[in-house]
């Protein structure tokens, strides 16, 4: 892999994650939710991109429905996905504090994850759908790899704005008075519900949307892509980044991706060469998030900017 | 004559089969609008948790609790608040993570608590408004100078007063207030009993729990007094201070006589 092919590939996953790495701090590092079911937006955002935009089912399909629209309203489609999605676990669980709801959110996801691999009505199972419609970036004359990573770029300013433009707000002032003491909010008129609701409802917007991108990007939507191991990479970026603030996080969370895109794209000549290099990822992995949680050298970029 | 603002009704709050308020008929008393009442009783004897039913932190087991006429079962302690009721705790209670100025501000209702207004940005005419008036609150209790100072930076008896500072931003019909006094220093002290006087002046109503007798007689219109989650006696400072059955629980009934 080139240095080009690298720096486009960071950037772009790099960014996309970010989006759910700045959501998740919405919603756990200021609203004070876990959310241990990050990846299900992101998968209910993916599906129903690819859903509204292939071609209705023919031949030997399983799935039910294709709509055949254009890509933008596919992506609408993912944002709202996510959304419903948002409303109809956070209705019953957001009661719930603490590890019981970061079991119940987690048990949420596996369900998804569960149905959308044995429901082949909806996605064709096991196999997923392939060749996922994406945008025509040559009409403005670029290429597809610059065109998804200034996508992603673009929806992580997008939500890193609106984040903070909530975050700084009397809004996110009573988001954080609800996460230090919810009595002492509710003796003041905060109505810790939805309060609660409202933000775990709107984070989950951005992470639909970049589940549509991320369906473009690799067009294809299928259950492996979509399991808990996403949830914890992002949970893992937003704990390297240090919590609270937009730029920590998503430096965090460039860090990671950099870091495991890297070590992918090296060379080596045996097999034995690249099971002692996985081997060393991972102790590497270990090591670096050990000295980064001692030292934290994001939070303290960050928190030098005062971004909230 | 004024009318009754808060009227508690046969109240009982039962802690699995324990009673913590109310005998066999429940509690019950009224508190008159623009009043000055002081709940005191020993330890154990109900206060905070009636406190805590009336604000709807608890839900009582039996009874109600009635508000300016509205039933207040089954209303959720912020719509209690929404409805004028403020209130402090007898642990002090602050949001850690925000500045004494943004403690203060949470108490305040503003437009900025609504999305749409968030996203459109309409909330910021209205900010300037708040935070002076915010000011002018911890200027009252004497937290002015740590305005922009953390929480954790202050001492107990200032956490007391920036509670207290929480509620007068948000112009409370009627205030509960939980030891007010309890680790405030005697020259704050001072100031919080001119503050109460202050609003009760206002035609505020306040209800307060108290050790510091000498405090609260000097000061309220009315006490009531608890003993084991009951009625024990009601009546002005000096009809209480010689009530043999006060005197009794207070000190013991060789006193009494």
């Amino acid at each position: 892999m080139n240095f080009e092919q690298l720096f486009l590939t960071v950037l772009t996953y790099g960014c996309l994650f970010s989006v759910m790495t700045v959501c998740l701090n919405l919603q756990y590092a200021r609203g004070g939710m876990i959310n241990f079911g990050t990846v299900a937006y992101f998968a209910a955002g993916a599906y129903a991109y690819a859903i509204f935009t292939q071609e209705p089912p023919k031949g030997l399909d399983q799935y039910l429905f294709g709509f055949d629209a254009p890509w933008w309203i596919g992506f609408i489609a993912a944002g709202v996905a996510s959304l419903l999605f948002a409303i109809i676990t956070g209705w019953p669980t957001l009661r719930l504090r603490g590890e019981y709801l970061a079991l119940t959110t987690f048990a949420f996801a596996e369900v998804l994850h569960s149905f959308l691999l044995n429901e082949r009505r909806i996605g064709n199972g096991s196999v997923g759908l392939s060749n996922v419609d994406r945008p025509d970036f040559s009409a403005i004359g670029l290429s597809e790899n610059y065109g998804f990573m200034l996508s992603a770029v673009l929806l992580l300013i997008l939500t890193s704005l609106l984040c903070r433009r909530i975050l700084a707000s009397p809004y996110g002032r009573a988001v954080d008075a609800v996460r230090d003491d919810e009595v002492a909010a509710e003796a003041v008129g905060k109505d810790v519900h939805r309060l609660r609701f409202e933000i775990f409802v709107i984070s989950a917007v951005p992470i639909g949307f970049a589940g549509a991108l991320y369906a473009m990007i690799t067009t294809l939507v299928s259950p492996d892509l979509f399991t808990a191991e996403v949830t914890f990479f992002v949970w893992i970026a937003l704990v390297l980044g240090g919590e609270h603030t937009i730029k920590g996080v998503i430096l965090g969370t460039l860090a990671l991706v950099t870091f495991e895109e890297v070590v992918r794209s090296l060379h080596f000549e045996t097999v034995r060469a690249a099971e002692i290099a996985a081997s060393v990822e991972y102790m590497m992995t270990g090591l670096i998030f050990v000295m980064i949680l001692r030292w934290q050298p994001f939070t303290r970029f960050a928190k030098k900017g005062a971004t909230p | 004559m004024s009318s009754d603002l808060l009227v508690v009704e046969n109240l009982r709050k039962q802690f699995g089969g324990l009673k913590a308020v109310g005998g066999d008929d429940g509690l019950s008393f009224s508190v008159k609008e623009g009043s000055f009442v002081g709940l005191i009783g020993p330890n154990g004897a109900g206060k905070s948790t009636t406190f805590n039913l009336i604000s709807g932190v608890l839900e009582p087991t039996a009874g109600r609790v009635v508000l300016a006429g509205t039933d207040l079962a089954n209303v959720r302690s912020s719509d209690i608040a929404s409805l004028g009721l403020g209130r402090t705790f007898q642990t002090p209670r602050a949001f850690m993570s925000l500045s004494v100025l943004d403690n203060v501000l949470v108490g305040a209702k503003s437009s900025g608590e609504n999305l749409r207004s968030v996203l459109l940005g309409g909330w910021r005419s209205s900010e300037p408004a708040l935070i002076e008036k915010a000011k002018a609150a911890l200027t009252r209790v004497g937290l002015e100078d740590r305005v922009t100072e953390t929480v954790s930076n202050l001492s107990g008896g200032e956490l007391r007063m920036l509670e207290v500072a929480r509620q007068l931003i948000r112009d409370p019909k009627i205030l509960l207030l939980d030891e007010p006094t309890a680790g405030v220093d005697p020259s704050l002290q001072g100031k919080l009993s001119k503050i109460l006087t202050d609003l009760h002046k206002e035609g505020r109503t306040l209800i307060v729990v108290e050790h510091n007798l000498h405090f609260l007689f000097s000061i309220a219109d009315q006490i009531i007094v608890l003993q084991q989650g009951e009625l024990l006696s009601s009546g002005t400072p000096q009809e209480i201070k010689t009530d043999p059955k006060v005197v009794a629980a207070y000190l013991g009934d060789e006193h009494a006589a």
